[in-house]
């Protein structure tokens, strides 16, 4: 009983502030030429908003749903999710073995062109990638990389390799970190020194142990994909998932069918979440069952 | 104070462009080297802006025929300022909240994360949008001073919940501390706690929070740019297309700040790249900065333990001298076999 009250008190907080947050702009009325701080405003939008929500009935709930093309964008933009996510794994993993296996002077020079990544902001890599494009169109006269997503058209290529391509050196810096503090462990000398080859010590043994800090920082590189993929799809004007959002935003829809596409647009992060406690969890009966 | 000497230098370079960008009304053009058509004698048009980057123009030149360099130069305080206060208001308002909420009222904790779960779920640059849509989606009046008063609140707002939930997890951490146990069981205060024992800890991570909401600030302005959601609001003058007079109007920044110059160049990118590489360049030189900045400041606070490792080596090395010595032994006999043993 005292858990479900607090499972509801959670629910009703969480959704409260929800609307809160969305409505807080409404505090400061934007008159012609003057603003005017007013907490009624706030408080009548806020007030409409759960009405709608609680309003089951109502014929406009899930109003846009009925209009926009909600599962054929989603299911673009998920593609594109996955696309790029798969494409960060699997180089990140590729990437962080080349770097790990190589002579100690070319590693550390190789972090340092790594770490330079850090500071590119994601907004002049999609422009490079974009300006590239063009010019290629313009040197050869011939499309090769479909760039916008105009006239229907839905490419996969160019905005999957700009969406990856920050993240892909985030999680690498991130997978080198673990493994060069990996490396330093007991048992990796213990392997070395029983004649184990590197390599092997590398695949078989490291990347095992350091598996669940993997699947954690893959959390935030969903989000910075997540991110990537919002601003490309706008500037690339690519009819995805985040177009459809726009248009709730801005044409003022019907606060259901806003939260519901924002909990589609965290349903990755959740799941990711879920996968990670149950592998978690999972290791650590394993190890209390091992005692 | 040789311990951040990098954050120094990177601090004095941000500090010389600020200056330099607020005294441009001393030194500079007000007309931003205007350049409108170039004709020749007979009246005959031979070229029209944005022109390209050239000798007299290192940027190019805007749609409206105004030198970037220029326009970043002016700008560049805007950007900076509102970057710097926003972080500084993030750390102080998440510092305290955070503290309090540890401290004081650890049982609300969970019920704040609930509260602001959505920050957790939802990219930022979307809520972000979400909440300046009202304010400066379209054009109006307001003083700009006001207006950009209110879009630093929404940008402090946007960063409040993590920054209180990283000093929440931040002390709880220093609270289990053994020193900070043992002075709470020979019964001192919070606030004593607080002020002896937590402050020179939070004092460093929070210069360390503070860049890095200064970086993630700088993001959040960039990415608003590009959605036509500048700081200072739209220009209704807007960006003159000489293509289509009768168009609509493409609005330009009020206050030229570099996110701005982005989000007006933004729709030309195809014709003229150079008006949106020259403001999204002059980011990526303060990222770069603020992000060397971060670097020395995490390698401080990680390398703490080491220093005082190191001063206390050297006081225990006359005992273990000897030690030392012996293993220095042990190698050059080691390398003399080798050497034998090869010859």
């Amino acid at each position: 009983m005292k858990r479900l009250l607090r499972g509801i008190i959670r629910l009703v907080l969480m959704i409260s502030g929800l609307l809160v947050t969305f409505n807080l702009p409404f505090i400061f009325g934007i008159g012609n030429d003057t603003i005017r701080i007013s907490f009624q405003t706030f408080w009548q939008f806020f007030e409409v908003d759960v009405l709608n929500l609680l309003n089951l009935n109502d014929p406009n709930y899930f109003a846009f749903f009925k209009v926009l093309p909600i599962a054929e964008t989603s299911q673009y933009t998920m593609t594109l999710l996955a696309g790029s996510l798969l494409v960060v794994i699997f180089l990140g993993m590729l990437a962080a073995v080349a770097v790990m296996t190589s002579p100690q002077k070319v590693r550390n020079r190789l972090k340092v062109g790594i770490n330079f990544f850090e500071a590119v902001p994601d907004l002049l890599v999609i422009f490079l990638f974009q300006f590239f494009t063009i010019v290629l169109f313009k040197a050869t006269g011939i499309r090769i990389f479909q760039l916008y997503g105009i006239f229907g058209a839905k490419p996969y290529f160019i905005p999957i390799v700009t969406v990856s391509f920050l993240p892909f050196f985030l999680l690498l810096q991130f997978l080198i970190k673990a493994l060069t503090e990996e490396e330093r462990r007991d048992y990796v000398s213990y392997l070395r020194a029983k004649g184990i080859s590197r390599v092997r010590i590398l695949f078989i043994h490291m990347f095992r142990n350091i598996f669940p800090l993997l699947f954690v920082q893959l959390r935030t590189t969903v989000w910075v994909i997540l991110a990537n993929i919002y601003l490309v799809e706008y500037i690339f004007n690519l009819n995805g998932f985040t177009n459809d959002l726009q248009k709730i935003i801005f044409h003022k829809g019907d606060v259901s069918s806003l939260i519901v596409c924002l909990l589609m647009l965290a349903l990755p992060l959740l799941a990711i979440e879920a996968v990670g406690w149950l592998m978690i969890r999972q290791m650590k009966g394993r190890e209390v069952g091992g005692l | 104070m040789r311990k951040y000497r990098k954050t120094l230098i990177g601090a004095a370079i941000l500090l010389v462009i600020f200056l330099a960008s607020c005294l441009y009304p001393i030194y500079g053009p007000a007309d931003f080297h205007h350049m409108d058509f170039i004709e020749d004698k007979d009246g005959n048009i031979l070229g029209r802006p944005p022109y390209p980057p050239s000798l007299s123009h290192i940027f190019g030149t805007s749609r409206n025929g105004e030198d970037m360099f220029l326009l970043l130069l002016y700008g560049a305080k805007f950007t900076l300022l509102i970057a710097f206060s926003t972080a500084v208001l993030r750390v102080l308002a998440g510092g305290l909240f955070g503290l309090f909420l540890a401290l004081w009222a650890p049982f609300l904790t969970s019920f704040f994360k609930d509260f602001f779960l959505a920050f957790r779920y939802i990219p930022s640059i979307l809520i972000a949008i979400i909440l300046m849509a009202p304010i400066v989606g379209s054009f109006n009046d307001v003083p700009m001073f006001s207006l950009i008063f209110c879009q630093l609140m929404i940008l402090v707002f946007l960063g409040f919940p993590s920054t209180v939930i990283t000093t929440v997890d931040l002390t709880n951490e220093l609270l289990q501390t053994s020193f900070i146990q043992s002075s709470f069981l020979m019964g001192a205060s919070k606030l004593h706690v607080v002020k002896r024992q937590l402050l020179p800890y939070l004092r460093s991570y929070g210069l360390l929070l503070f860049v890095q909401q200064l970086l993630s600030t700088l993001q959040i302005i960039m990415h608003l740019g590009i959605f036509g959601y500048f700081l200072g609001g739209l220009n209704r003058a807007g960006i003159f297309g000489w293509d289509a007079p009768g168009g609509p109007v493409t609005p330009a920044t009020k206050t030229y700040e570099w996110a701005g110059l982005i989000g007006q160049g933004f729709k030309d990118f195809t014709y003229a790249p150079w008006t949106v590489f020259a403001p999204v360049l002059g980011f990526f030189l303060v990222i770069a900065i603020v992000n060397m900045m971060k670097k020395e400041i995490e390698d401080n606070i990680l390398g703490l333990g080491k220093w005082n490792m190191k001063k206390k080596s050297k006081m225990i090395s006359a005992v273990s001298q000897g030690k030392v010595i012996v293993n220095k032994f042990e190698l050059i006999q080691n390398k003399k076999g080798v050497k034998e043993r090869s010859l």
